[in-house]
């Protein structure tokens, strides 16, 4: 679904990415794991074009794509992205949120849009709050607003960037039963997180980032309990 | 101090009738002072962002320019400077000047208020596949309307007593009025504590219409 061959990214004199091969299938669940500053984020990224890469190539669903030359805004439309701090639009209420992007991307008729709308919101369980602004939100109903948006757009494959690095612990549960449900429902999902329970429990693989490169990938079993390099062994006592 | 009460009680209601007229003049110039600046600001601040060095070069050669002289230095100018070339009203020179200096200040206001908004909204944007002018439109613009208000609110109240400065061109505002009653009655101290309070009741008024407008917003989004 996603396939990234050997791509670099530099910020100035900074190689944050040296070379990372990633084939994420169609799906599969993918979850990024590494330290601060390994550059698990900024691939995350580069898959939305948020960033450039500075070489490599990235292809999606079978289409390799030459950001010089490609309508990036049709790319983006097909990959779903989830952020640490929720993006939402303050301006808009909840369902404005959710039915913007197809109304103006796709041209969606504003009741169908609505319709649309609707239904994601009762997937994520806030058909109730539909007319709010998101600043009467916590931030687990916010991030589940946010998911609800990005698959107003049916997306390919979602992104999420350590989508509940910032919320209080007991909404962190919330957010990760939608995405487990997403991922049941066979979404292909690539996730950077530290919430190693989600990795363990929905992860069809897990991976390790370090210093710009993959240093581990297997199956979540072998990744925590047999690990192969040392750095790997390091980060699970950490967090664990 | 009673005596002084008097005095000035009196020349406030020998002179409202002119003073109410020239309210109206002065209310004009503030207007259009405002409406014109708010255009020519938001098209310089647009050219701030655009990244287009010419545009942004111009931008800032005018906005340099402007904040870089005094008001009344512009209206002497633009007054005796148009006027060879096209013969203007003093009231449309006076009018024009305090757009063409309001400008260069709200542009600055926008510009900060776009790039205030924060990019996280822009990134979210995009990630939903909206180009680069619907994100801007539909996401960015809209927010930061709602951020400049209170700066532009505060612009509103500087143009209002700016307008003063217009008198210097012979334009019938509540200054020139005043500076005339203080020069023909002997009474300037009265005169002038009569168009002080003019100008304090309009500024009080502006500035309860505007905390109203700006509560009215957070009500609206909260």
């Amino acid at each position: 679904m996603i396939i990234g061959e050997n791509i670099h990214k530099s910020f100035g004199d900074l190689e944050v990415l040296k070379g990372v091969d990633l084939h994420v299938k169609p799906q599969e669940v993918v979850v990024l794991v590494g330290v601060s500053g390994s550059g698990k984020s900024t691939l995350l990224r580069c898959f939305n074009f948020l960033e450039m890469i500075n070489s490599g190539k990235i292809t999606i669903d079978g289409h390799t794509i030459d950001p010089k030359k490609e309508n990036l805004s049709k790319i983006r439309a097909e990959v779903g992205m989830v952020f640490q701090h929720f993006n939402l639009f303050p301006h808009k209420t909840v369902l404005e949120n959710v039915i913007e992007a197809p109304i103006t991307v796709k041209k969606m008729k504003k009741e169908e849009a609505k319709k649309l709308g609707m239904n994601l919101l009762r997937k994520v369980g806030l058909e109730d709050k539909a007319d709010v602004y998101p600043s009467k939100l916590s931030g687990g109903q916010k991030q589940r607003v946010a998911i609800a948006r990005s698959l107003a757009m049916e997306p390919k494959v979602m992104l999420f960037d350590e989508p509940t690095s910032a919320l209080d612990p007991e909404l962190v549960g919330e957010v990760l039963q939608v995405m487990k449900q997403l991922a049941e429902e066979g979404m292909t999902m690539v996730v950077v997180t530290h919430e190693m329970k989600f990795a363990k429990e929905v992860a069809d693989r897990v991976i390790m980032i370090d210093q710009g490169t993959i240093i581990e990938s297997a199956d979540p079993k072998t990744f925590f309990e047999n690990p192969q390099s040392e750095r790997t062994k390091q980060f699970i006592q950490l967090v664990e | 101090m009673l005596e002084l009460f008097s005095t000035v009680y009196e020349v406030f209601m020998r002179t409202y009738p002119g003073f109410l007229r020239a309210t109206v003049v002065t209310l004009q110039l503030t207007a259009i002072g405002v409406v014109l600046g708010t255009v020519i600001g938001l098209v310089f601040a647009l050219m701030k962002i655009s990244g287009s060095k010419i545009l942004q070069g111009i931008a800032n050669i005018y906005i340099t320019v402007i904040r870089g002289t005094p008001l009344i230095v512009q209206i002497m100018f633009l007054y005796f400077g148009i006027v060879e070339i096209y013969t203007m009203d003093n009231f449309w020179a006076g009018a024009i000047a305090l757009g063409v200096h309001n400008g260069a200040y709200i542009a600055e206001i926008f510009r900060g208020a776009i790039q205030g908004v924060d990019p996280g909204q822009r990134e979210a944007s995009m990630s939903l596949g909206m180009n680069r002018k619907q994100t801007m439109q539909r996401i960015v613009f809209p927010q930061a309307l709602r951020r400049s208000i209170p700066p532009l609110g505060n612009q509103f109240i500087i143009t209002l007593k700016d307008s003063s400065l217009v008198y210097i061109i012979g334009v019938g505002e509540i200054f020139s009025l005043a500076n005339r009653e203080a020069a023909q009655s002997f009474q300037p101290f009265e005169s002038f504590l009569v168009v002080a309070l003019y100008y304090l009741v309009l500024v009080m008024i502006f500035t309860y219409l505007l905390r109203w407008y700006e509560n009215k917003l957070d009500v609206d989004k909260a």
